[in-house]
């Protein structure tokens, strides 16, 4: 599992951040990028000595700065969950195209082929797409 | 190529650059050696304390802040009885004149 994806379900969660100079943020998390850059919002901020603390509403981290992460325990199992159905939906997915929508499929791949080969790429495109588009306003 | 993939789902030890040393089931990472722990727990050594173990549950730390991961020998581990240990916590990395 990615530690981005960790992040990236971790949205909307609380979670601590502790930065390189020892400062600690908690709060929720907004959003994140894949650089670690991160937004937090209702922000807890306390100093490297933890002596001093400032309520933020909202603060951005860049990436570079982050120490690490606490994130609830829970997440782990909501990610490896989701990954899991995602894996079976992508099995079950291509199952099915194999089994019913593949072989027809297939088959405009091979006339998409057959007019990119007279027309050149884009062009040849175009008139098939244009095709099919008629014949399904005949067809309604 | 060097590989951290062999250690996903061990125990592993990290140590950090400010000399924190955590132990934890290695569940994720990345190309930057970011890594994901699971059910961690930071190890507090001092010189005249029992070994102090701070829980701290699903940890995500930055690749550039860690000097070192090891594999944990669980056996010897379980075996060991960190009451009984008494060590010098690692100092902070540091660097040029400070």
């Amino acid at each position: 599992m990615l530690p981005l994806s960790l992040l990236n379900a971790a949205q909307n969660k609380p979670m601590l951040v502790e930065l390189k100079n020892g400062e600690t943020l908690n709060g929720h998390l907004v959003n994140c990028d894949n650089f670690m850059n991160i937004t937090l919002r209702e922000v807890y901020q306390t100093s490297a000595e933890g002596e001093r603390f400032w309520k933020l509403k909202e603060c951005y981290v860049r990436g570079s700065t982050i120490k690490y992460l606490r994130v609830p325990d829970q997440l782990l199992d909501e990610v490896q969950l989701e990954q899991f159905h995602a894996r079976e939906m992508q099995r079950g997915g291509r199952g099915g195209q194999r089994g019913g929508r593949g072989a027809p499929q297939r088959a405009t791949f091979l006339g998409r082929g057959g007019g990119s080969g007279g027309g050149g790429g884009g062009r040849g495109m175009g008139p098939v797409r244009g095709g099919r588009a008629r014949g399904r306003g005949r067809g309604m | 190529m060097a590989s951290l993939n062999g250690y996903i789902n061990q125990r592993v030890l990290l140590i950090l650059q400010d000399g924190r040393c955590i132990v934890g089931t290695l569940v994720g990472l990345d190309n930057r050696a970011d890594i994901v722990l699971s059910n961690s727990v930071e190890r507090v050594y001092s010189p005249d304390e029992p070994v102090e173990e701070v829980p701290l549950g699903l940890y995500l730390v930055k690749g550039d802040m860690i000097l070192l991961v090891g594999e944990l020998d669980t056996e010897v581990d379980d075996a060991t009885d960190l009451s009984q240990q008494r060590a010098e916590p690692l100092a902070p990395i540091r660097y040029g004149h400070e």
